[in-house]
């Protein structure tokens, strides 16, 4: 464990970055809450007609979803493609090759420092917006709730590691805004931050089940609702598990293939 | 064994051409064009520990280049490199423990938190004992005067203290090695002299082995005991201060102040056939070749003909000589390492 005492460190420091940039993370958080008010509003209407459940959610569980979609969204907000194309692209990366650690390792810290912070925030405008909503469903057991933490962890890693393939075409293009936001619009569509998976047609779903982004958003809300039959959870979570395992390998594999080609600028 | 060896190290870019314009961009959108640009090309070069080496070159010489390869972060496209006995980009992490490295242009502390916190983060990195983190942090704080903007984030510190601060962290871990890029690029000359001074120091004190890029020929006569020499990806000079002096230094002008003017050049010009010279007024200056003529010889040959009231010497300068290297005028045509003999190759072509 002493070995990974520096990554700690580095978390340490970059959390504490975050209290510097404060007003920015403040600002963010206030946008977040719009949308999810927004959301609310949004899905509030589309239930209103029906007294029953909807694609098999009651409203409860529906504002249960939006709750969990939110606080999910709001977690490593400040690791993207964009920073780490800058740093790429700049040459900026060559400073951290110059040291003892770990690409990817320190990459990880980084991105996890803040995460602490982000999540009480989130669990905080959370709770307001659902008792003002007039309260969510909760899990139904106590199993459900370990699960659920489970899960969200795993989607917590499944986001750094999409994030970091992803950023890792900065070796080939410079226009890391557009790519951020093409992997942000696929994601939100996909992960089922935007529309429960269930609520599409059969063709996309399919499609939807064998990317990974499901288990960003969808995997976690359903489990924290208890929707899925208990081999169904045990599947889906296992699913993001390979998902996670799978592309930090391949996000090492990209990176050290990359620095072999790499033209570090300013050489 | 050298602490560095390199044999035959080169470097190539693979670089995108790109035509000017929107045609151009589309043409290469679709069609993508690459050239080999050779950075480094075929160097060798050993250093043993201890000692203090300068790296020059224009810019675009493959300095930095070199220096990036010896500490890992660029694989060699060819040839050999052991530092330390280890190849740096196989075994990057070990070998990144071994040095330390300072990019003049490029800050290694945490832009938005206070200085002391980038050095504990240096301290969890490197792994440094608590007993060994806190003495030398202790020193170099009194030889770098950091103590003032210890709290202070490397954003908000000057450029002077921002390397200040750079060079403390690069050695808290005491490197055996130190790489420095450009150190005192953009700084006054105060902090220029107290950096110099401080690396010396670390060179005399602790025989930490220092290889230094600049632009700044006060860095390498402060510091430095051999200079290196590239240009175009290649090594053209290898030696010590003295010995590129000798080689490639071989003029001196001595000025004459004149009592009047010469009546006619011609008679000293037949005394002096293999030298330079030219007369405005009544100062009169020779070129000559240190190493053909003795000064008073010089002297000798023009005092009968005109009446001296004073003269000056002056001595090549490493600046001009360098400056002449980079500019094409002067070719160091020395393809063996040790060109100590004043008859080898010297082609001023000006």
């Amino acid at each position: 464990m002493r070995g990974l005492n520096k990554y700690f460190s580095i978390a340490k420091a970059s959390l504490e970055v975050i209290f510097v940039y404060r007003a920015g993370f403040a600002f963010n958080m206030i946008g977040t809450v719009f949308y999810v008010v927004a959301m609310f509003y949004l899905w509030q209407t589309i239930f209103l007609g029906k007294p029953g459940a909807l694609g098999g959610f009651t409203w409860p569980e529906m504002k249960a979803y939006l709750i969990v979609a939110f606080i999910l969204n709001s977690t490593m907000t400040w690791f993207d493609e964009w920073q780490m194309g800058a740093d790429i692209r700049e040459g900026r990366v060559a400073t951290d090759l110059a040291r003892p650690i770990d690409f990817q390792l320190k990459r990880f810290a980084e991105a996890t420092g803040p995460v602490p912070f982000e999540l009480v925030s989130a669990l905080g405008i959370g709770a307001v917006v659902a008792v003002v909503f007039g309260g969510i469903a909760l899990p139904a057991d106590p199993v459900h709730l370990a699960l659920f933490i489970v899960s969200a962890a795993l989607a917590t890693l499944l986001k750094f590691a999409i994030i970091y393939c992803v950023s890792m075409v900065a070796f080939w293009t410079t226009g890391m805004e557009g790519v951020s936001n093409g992997r942000m619009a696929v994601q939100n569509i996909f992960s089922g931050a935007l529309i429960p998976l269930v609520f599409f047609p059969d063709w996309l779903r399919g499609f939807a089940s064998v990317l990974p982004f499901q288990g960003m958003i969808s995997t976690p809300a359903l489990t924290y609702l208890g929707a899925m039959d208990g081999p169904t959870t045990a599947f889906m979570i296992g699913t993001q598990a390979v998902w996670v395992v799978g592309l930090m390998l391949f996000g090492r594999l990209l990176w050290r293939s990359a620095i072999k080609a790499v033209t570090i600028n300013g050489g | 064994m050298p602490l560095i060896e390199a044999r035959g190290l080169t470097k190539k870019f693979r670089q995108a051409v790109k035509e000017p314009g929107l045609a151009g961009s589309l043409k290469h959108f679709f069609t993508r064009q690459y050239k080999d640009k050779v950075a480094v090309d075929h160097i060798d070069l050993s250093v043993e520990a201890g000692e203090s080496v300068a790296y020059l070159g224009p810019n675009g010489a493959g300095k930095s280049t070199t220096i990036k390869m010896l500490t890992g972060i660029l694989v060699p496209t060819s040839g050999s490199l052991i530092v330390d006995g280890l190849v740096p980009h196989e075994k990057r992490q070990q070998n990144a423990r071994k040095m330390g490295v300072v990019f003049g242009q490029r800050t290694q502390l945490w832009w938005d938190i206070p200085v002391i916190e980038s050095f504990n983060l240096a301290r969890d990195m490197y792994e440094i004992p608590a007993a060994r983190y806190k003495a030398n942090l202790a020193e170099f704080t009194e030889l770098l005067g950091l103590a003032e903007f210890m709290n202070i984030p490397a954003g908000k510190v000057s450029l002077g203290q921002r390397m200040r601060a750079d060079l403390c962290m690069a050695l808290l871990h005491e490197p055996k090695l130190l790489y420095l890029d450009e150190p005192t690029i953009g700084l006054d000359i105060a902090v220029k002299d107290s950096i110099r001074k401080f690396i010396h120091r670390l060179v005399e004190e602790r025989g930490t082995t220092v290889m230094l890029t600049t632009h700044d020929l006060g860095d390498i006569e402060d510091i430095c005991n051999r200079i290196v020499i590239i240009d175009s990806g290649k090594i053209i000079h290898d030696g010590g201060l003295a010995a590129l002096k000798d080689n490639y230094a071989r003029d001196r002008v001595i000025h004459f102040q004149l009592a009047r003017p010469p009546a006619s050049m011609d008679p000293i010009c037949a005394g002096l056939p293999a030298c330079d010279l030219h007369a405005n007024g009544l100062s009169l200056s020779v070129r000559f070749d240190r190493f053909e003529f003795a000064a008073g010889e010089i002297a000798a040959a023009v005092m009968p003909h005109v009446e001296v009231i004073d003269f000056r010497i002056d001595e090549p300068e490493v600046e001009d000589l360098i400056r002449r290297v980079y500019l094409g005028q002067l070719s160091l045509a020395a393809p063996e390492p040790t060109a100590d003999t004043p008859e080898s190759a010297v082609a001023a072509e000006v």
